[in-house]
Parts: structure tokens; C-alpha cells; sequence
């Protein structure tokens, strides 16, 4: 599967100031940002060029301090916190550094998580997880907690949650930052099928030149501008 | 798998920390349950007091006593039915092998007609009318002093000095469960005709016990056995069997009232106890709760997961409390207080809703303790979690 072309995040004259006290700290300056749908998209950059400030502000976890944000056909901009959390639930798919699975559950069980924001039955819910693990290739891992677990597999579980809901767009951050290289290989191969398989449109913040290669788009972002 | 197994799998994340927590809030029921049941079971006696008895004592003070001719003048009043009297003898062991028991000279006559919640057989009865040193037991002192009916058994007083030598001749058998079974009760006219008792003191009683007809009725028939001795020297206070024990019990009020305290104390110390546990895993996990509402968890399931999680160890703790309350109050302590500080507590036992209220109390705790670090949770922002511990 292939990219249609239409644009699914679009992002206009943004601009994102922290605080430190009452001074000023500009992270993103008038930034503007199309992402065609079914791309795989690698954003580059120094330490506190603002890469994580854009990923968050296109996956919902942050709004910008001007500029408009739309992903999917939604303007987050526009949208309260509730709003943007059952958007964020059913429209975007997480996939973070250090994994960030619950230790206290199983692989099936953190992959079951999103789900049961949604209304499915148990049943269905079941046949979902055993889906999105077997995409990832750990059918065989589900009863697994995550300490019995490498950190490959780690990550390849944090895949299946991130798009059993069937997300429109995955979201990935630093995704082989904690890996060894073989590991890297397999979560990037992994994104890859996502993208170019199932369609997933990607976008990945990286510092891992290996990794961006991967990506059908590389993107750097200095001093909070788009270069 | 659904919303509550998050709560419950994250129960034993710390295990020795959840399991001291639980240890604490049961031992803090127990003590709670301890001191209300202590409160319940003081007060009890006179909340079980006859309703159709009157207690009539010296205005002044329950030290000081009336003129035995008083009781006639009583038993004439309108709306009395029955009268008798009794003094207070200030008993204790020669041997010391009980600290406190009650022990009174009564009216052979007419003292179990009245107190008709101590029952005696006729024929004992009988035999103490015409035994003028006899003495009537209950079971729990006249086994503490090891005598049965037949025996003679010696106790010394605090008020009237000497060697006092009764004989046994009967035990009397508690119809209800706050009838003290350590009393010792003897012959009034034997007290009285006494040599041990200076001339001052003969012809006292130190409170007369009345039946009326109605109880509806007592307050009306206290004021006019008052209204009787209102221009004697010694003048009365009549009141309700109940007010007459809740002032026997004044000087201890100050007591419960600390008691009382104590109890709301331990809830409040509780709560700290379980408010730090819980802020300590919340803080570890503030990272987690970033993933979560990243994932799409609103606020609500946040503040659910810590509350939920909080009152769960509140409930368990207190369930373990509850066990540990009915099995050392009503299985060790109850029985060891009846049988050895009968005088104070004839019958200790927790009542279920003693129990019950302290599993509310540890619900509320619960609750409360979870509150605060589940509204700070859900309130910080999904950037800020993420970027803890990360």
C-alpha cells in the first residue's frame, strides 16, 4: 500500500514559547508542515531543536502557542483536553523511546490497553491484540510480562499497541534511541511493513542517521525552524 | 482484562510497602474498634437501664447518704410501686486476688424484687432472710474467691474497718448480659447493727431504687419524691436509673471524651499512613500515567486507577482489622475483661456496627487518601509525565 497523496497533518505559522519564570524560552518559530497521507516522514535535528515539541503537537499531547494544527481532518487547535484525548485514542498511535510498557501486564494485556477505551467486547478485543501481535511477530509472547522480555521485543509490543486501534498515523519517538543495532534493524523493518504494507502513515524524531535513512522523507529542524 | 485489573495488578507492585501499609491500617482498626467498643460497652449499662426504675440519691453527692426512714416516705409516693436501698460497702480482698468488685449491703426483703434483672431462687432467698451474715454472689466473684453456697468467706472495706466473715448462700443468676457478675451482696440490717459502724452512720442507706408504675411517667414522679424532702436537711435527687448511672459514671467522662478522640486520632494518622504510600507510587509511576493519557486515558481513568487502588489497600487492611478485632476482642480480650474486670465492663464484646463503622471509616480513608495525589496526577500535563523519569 502506497501513500494517496492527500495531506493528513498540516501545520500552519506555528509558533510554541515556553516559560522559564516570566522568560521567554521560543522553541517553534512560524513553522508550517505537510505531511501527505502514507508517507514516512524522519525528523532530524539537534538536542532542543524542538523535535518532541512538534511530534507532541501533532500527536495531540501539546498545543501550540499560535498556528493552526490540523491532523487527520481535525483541528486540534480548536479541540478541549477530553476531546483530544478520545481523538488521540482512536486517531494516533504512540511509540516511545524506552518502550513505556506496564510492567505489571502481559504483552497481550498492554496491547489490550487502548482498547478498552473503545466500546469492543472481550472477544473482539482478544481477536485484535492476537492481530497486532502477530504483525509484530510475538503470537507467542503474549502471556509475557515485560522484564521476561528484550528490549527488541520490548519495542516490537509497543509497535502492536500503538496500532491495534488501527491509527491513521504512528508517532514515533527516538523508537531505536534504547536499542543495539540488530534490535533497530528489526523495529525499523518493522515500521517499514506498517508504512508500506498497512499504510500507515509515519513520523518518526530521530537522532539516528541509520534510522532516518529508512524514512521515505527526512526532515531537519534547527533552532525551531524547518530547514 | 479490563479498567480494574491495572488497579489491582499495581496493588502488590511494591509488595513489602503494600503489605506494611495493610498491616498498619488493620492494627489502627483494631485499636479504633478497641476504643469504641470501650466506649459502647461503658456506656451501655446505663443505656440498658430499666425504663420503669428510679434512682434516688443524696442531692448533694452519691457519698452522701440518706436517712433510712426516707425509703417509707418513697413508698408512699403516688405512681411507686416497689422500693429498696442499698449501701455502697467499699469491698475489697484481703487477699487481693480481684482489684475491684461491688459489693453493697441491701434489704433482704425487697432488694432482688426490685433488681428483679438478678434473679435468685426462692428457697435461697428464703435462707438469706433468715442467715443474718449471708451473703448472695455472683458466679464470676464467688469463683474468683473459690466458695460455693454452704462456705464462709471473709472481705475487708475501705469504709468500715475489720474482718468481715459472711456465709455463702447463694449465687444469683444475671438475666441480662450487663448484670455484673462480680457483685457481692450481703444483709443491710447486718451492717447496720454492726459494732464496726460508729453511731454516725447507723440508719443510712446510700441510695434507694424505686419501680413506678409508668414509666412515661418518671420525670413527674421524680420531682415529687424530690418535692418531699425539699425542706429536710438532707435533701434528694431523683432521676432515671439511666442518669443515675451516667452520673455514677461522671468521672470518667473525661476519659471517654479523650477515648473518643483518640479514636478520630487514629482514622487521621491512618490516612497518613496510607496518603504517603500512595503519594510515594504515584510518583513512581507519574511517568506511566503520562503514557497512559498519551494513549488516550482521560483524567477521570487516572484519578479512578489511584483512588481505586487506594481504597483497595484501605479495604484489605481493614478487612484484616475486622478479622483481627472479632477474633482478639471477642474471642481473648471480651472474655479475660467479663471475667476479670466484670465491675467495669460485665460484658465486652464489639458490636457489628462498632465494626462496620470502622470498615466505613477505612473506606473514607481510603478515599481521602487518594484523593489529593490522584487530582495532582490528573492534572499535570501529559508533557510534564512523559518527561518524569524518563
Amino acid at each position: 500500500m502506497a501513500g494517496n497523496g492527500e495531506t493528513i497533518v498540516k501545520l500552519a505559522g506555528i509558533n510554541k514559547t515556553f516559560y522559564r519564570g516570566k522568560e521567554p524560552i521560543p522553541v517553534l518559530d512560524s513553522l508550517d508542515l505537510d505531511v501527505p497521507s502514507g508517507s514516512f516522514e524522519a525528523l532530524m535535528g539537534p538536542s532542543g531543536s524542538g523535535k518532541s515539541t512538534l511530534l507532541n503537537i501533532i500527536a495531540g499531547l501539546d498545543r501550540p502557542s499560535r498556528g493552526s494544527v490540523s491532523v487527520a481532518g481535525s483541528q486540534l487547535d480548536k479541540m478541549s483536553d477530553g476531546e483530544l484525548a478520545k481523538w488521540r485514542s482512536q486517531t494516533i498511535g504512540f511509540v516511545f523511546q524506552s518502550f513505556n510498557l506496564i510492567p505489571v501486564l502481559t504483552a497481550a494485556q498492554n496491547v489490550e490497553l487502548p482498547l478498552l477505551l473503545t466500546g469492543l467486547s472481550g472477544a473482539e478485543r482478544k481477536k485484535r491484540v492476537a492481530t497486532a501481535l502477530r504483525i509484530v511477530g510475538l503470537e507467542d509472547r503474549m502471556d509475557h510480562y515485560p522484564r521476561q522480555m528484550s528490549g527488541g521485543q520490548e519495542q516490537r509490543v509497543a509497535i502492536a499497541r500503538a496500532i491495534v486501534n488501527d491509527p491513521k498515523i504512528i508517532v514515533a519517538d527516538e523508537p531505536t534511541g534504547d536499542l543495539d543495532r540488530k534490535s533497530a534493524d528489526d523495529v525499523l523493518t518493522l515500521m517499514t511493513k506498517l508504512n508500506k504494507e498497512l499504510g500507515k502513515t509515519i513520523f518518526m524524531v530521530t537522532h539516528d542517521p541509520h534510522a532516518a535513512e529508512v524514512a521515505t522523507v527526512q526532515r531537519k529542524l534547527d533552532k525551531g525552524a524547518l530547514l | 482484562m479490563n479498567i480494574a485489573t491495572y488497579a489491582r495488578r499495581n496493588l502488590f507492585r511494591r509488595k513489602g510497602r503494600t503489605i506494611l501499609t495493610m498491616v498498619a491500617i488493620a492494627l489502627a482498626v483494631l485499636i479504633f474498634s478497641i476504643i469504641r467498643t470501650v466506649i459502647y460497652e461503658w456506656n451501655r449499662g446505663a443505656e440498658e437501664a430499666a425504663q420503669d426504675r428510679l434512682a434516688i440519691r443524696h442531692k448533694v453527692s452519691i457519698t452522701m447518704e440518706l436517712p433510712y426512714k426516707y425509703i417509707d416516705e418513697v413508698r408512699a409516693t403516688p405512681g411507686v410501686t416497689k422500693a429498696t436501698w442499698a449501701n455502697w460497702f467499699g469491698a475489697k480482698d484481703p487477699k487481693e486476688r480481684i482489684p475491684f468488685f461491688a459489693g453493697f449491703a441491701a434489704d433482704q426483703n425487697s432488694f432482688f424484687d426490685v433488681m428483679d434483672e438478678m434473679s435468685v431462687d426462692p428457697k435461697v432467698l428464703e435462707e438469706w432472710r433468715n442467715t443474718p451474715n449471708g451473703a448472695i454472689l455472683g458466679d464470676l466473684i464467688a469463683k474468683t474467691f473459690e466458695v460455693k453456697p454452704g462456705d464462709d468467706v471473709t472481705i475487708a472495706s475501705d469504709i468500715y474497718p475489720g474482718d468481715w466473715k459472711f456465709k455463702v448462700v447463694g449465687i444469683y443468676k444475671p438475666l441480662r448480659k450487663t448484670v455484673d457478675r462480680n457483685s457481692f451482696i450481703f444483709r443491710w440490717d447486718y451492717l447496720n447493727n454492726s459494732d464496726a459502724v460508729p453511731p454516725p452512720m447507723k440508719d443510712k442507706i446510700g441510695w434507694i431504687l424505686a419501680r413506678i408504675d409508668d414509666a412515661a411517667h418518671s420525670a413527674q414522679i421524680a420531682k415529687s419524691i424530690d418535692a418531699k424532702f425539699e425542706d429536710h436537711d438532707d435533701q434528694t435527687s431523683a432521676m432515671s436509673e439511666r442518669a443515675f448511672q451516667l452520673s455514677f459514671m461522671g468521672g470518667f467522662t473525661a476519659i471517654l471524651t479523650a477515648f473518643d478522640y483518640a479514636s478520630v486520632g487514629i482514622l487521621l494518622i491512618l490516612m497518613l499512613v496510607l496518603a504517603n504510600a500512595i503519594a510515594m507510587s504515584v510518583r513512581e509511576r507519574t511517568h506511566e500515567y503520562g503514557v497512559l493519557r498519551a494513549i488516550g486515558f482521560p483524567p477521570a481513568h487516572i484519578v479512578g486507577f489511584i483512588v481505586g487502588e487506594s481504597v483497595l489497600i484501605a479495604v484489605i487492611g481493614g478487612l484484616i482489622g475486622v478479622a483481627m478485632t472479632a477474633g482478639l476482642i471477642n474471642g481473648v480480650m471480651g472474655p479475660f475483661l467479663e471475667e476479670n474486670m466484670s465491675g467495669w465492663f460485665p460484658y465486652f464484646s464489639t458490636p457489628p456496627y462498632v465494626m462496620g463503622l470502622a470498615m466505613v471509616a477505612a473506606i473514607g480513608v481510603g478515599i481521602f487518601a487518594g484523593a489529593l495525589p490522584a487530582y495532582r496526577a490528573s492534572k499535570l500535563k501529559v508533557t510534564d509525565a512523559l518527561r518524569r523519569l524518563d
